[in-house]
């Protein structure tokens, strides 16, 4: 299921490319649209995709759409990227970052990099990130601590070497507080205006 | 070498009384700073004092602050958490910037952090919305009638081809090119 609506996406996005932008420019890499999520697009054949499973493939997104409209689609997890790692989150949970980051407790913030979001029927799959607007994620940072005492001891035998450091590092605790899909599922013409102001 | 992590507890993520999920809520509740007004090792918690206590204070009304002079101790801060929790910290010969970053981590955290080693970084009540994952997940529902024993069920997945099976393809494969002709030519030169 989460296939054909990946195939979908990615025939509907090929459309778009063709039509905005010249295979020159594609060859050069110079347009915004070059981002990471749709770099050098594994060549696709459009008409390899039958009519019928496109007819199938719309089905289904509308019936996401007709679900999440409807609010019938139940708890949401996703897949979100922060600071280097992945974290399978569901709201109501907490995920500790580690190291250094600057957001202090009280602040809100929304997750941006959505790897993937699904529901109890359904699961949208990014390629490798969702696109920007269609799932929001906001978080508050609740607590920034440091850890317990960590020892480093070397010590080398008959070489008269011992060396011992202690260690604390900073960690940040974040509370998921929602996680919505906000855009219907097979819009693609949104995301390119948000695309100019994106970090990443 | 110090043995000190031997006896830690460990424990998972929590926060203290769902914090967080409708508003955030400061659980530092008091702090206390003790210091001495003549002793050098309480030099940079009387700058601190003189300089930035009163701004921290206003920047966070939900902390109550209290400043105790005694003489010829070293200074010392204590937090004190809405969970009860009592965190001392020694400030002895510290300067003005290593006090305000040790009251800052007294401010973000939610308690003694020290005591405790994390086992995950992670925290769920809900640790599967989809259900979890079951060998018998997207299989063909033909398994569960299959009698056994049963010899297609009990083959290798992957059994390489025998040279003789490769042999006898190429043939086929070259009698299916060659096509009528060639079969005549073979009778032609039995027939010999």
């Amino acid at each position: 299921m989460s296939f054909l609506v990946q195939s979908v996406r990615h025939v509907l996005r090929h459309t778009t490319q063709r039509t905005t932008l010249t295979g020159a420019m594609r060859a050069l890499s110079l347009s915004p649209g070059m981002h990471q999520q749709n770099k050098p697009a594994p060549v696709v054949d459009v008409a390899a995709i039958t009519k019928d499973q496109q007819k199938e493939c719309q089905l289904i997104c509308d019936r996401i759409n007709q679900q999440v409209a409807k609010a019938e689609q139940g708890r949401l997890f996703a897949v979100v990227h922060l600071c280097g790692k992945q974290f399978k989150i569901t709201p109501g949970d907490i995920i500790l970052v580690e190291g250094y980051w600057p957001p202090t407790i009280g602040d809100e913030i929304s997750l941006d990099k959505v790897l993937l979001a699904g529901a109890r029927d359904f699961t949208i799959v990014g390629r490798p990130i969702l696109e920007p607007g269609l799932v929001t994620v906001k978080a508050t940072v609740i607590e920034k601590t440091l850890t317990h005492t960590k020892t480093h001891f070397k010590k080398k035998r008959r070489k008269q070497y011992m060396r011992i450091n202690f260690q604390r590092s900073p960690n940040t605790m974040i509370r998921i507080n929602s996680i919505e899909v906000t855009q219907t599922v097979d819009g693609t013409s949104k995301a390119k205006e948000d695309l100019s102001r994106r970090l990443f | 070498m110090s043995n000190s992590h031997l006896f830690l507890k460990s424990g998972f993520p929590r926060a203290p009384l769902q914090n967080g999920l409708g508003r955030y809520v400061c659980q530092l509740q008091r702090i206390t700073l003790k210091f001495c007004k003549n002793n050098g090792s309480s030099r940079g918690m009387r700058d601190f004092i003189e300089n930035h206590l009163v701004d921290f204070a206003k920047e966070n009304p939900g902390i109550v602050v209290y400043v105790k002079p005694r003489r010829h101790r070293t200074p010392v801060l204590v937090g004190e958490y809405l969970n009860g929790e009592r965190e001392w910290l020694n400030c002895r010969n510290n300067t003005k910037d290593e006090i305000s970053k040790w009251i800052e981590l007294l401010k973000t955290q939610n308690g003694c952090s020290s005591s405790l080693r994390l086992r995950k970084m992670w925290h769920t009540d809900v640790p599967s919305v989809q259900g979890p994952w079951t060998p018998f997940l997207l299989r063909s529902p033909d398994a569960n009638s299959i009698e056994y024993p049963n010899i297609d069920a009990s083959k290798p997945l992957d059994i390489p081809k025998t040279a003789t099976d490769k042999l006898i393809e190429l043939f086929k494969k070259q009698k299916l090119e060659a096509g009528d002709g060639a079969e005549d030519l073979l009778k032609q030169k039995r027939a010999e």
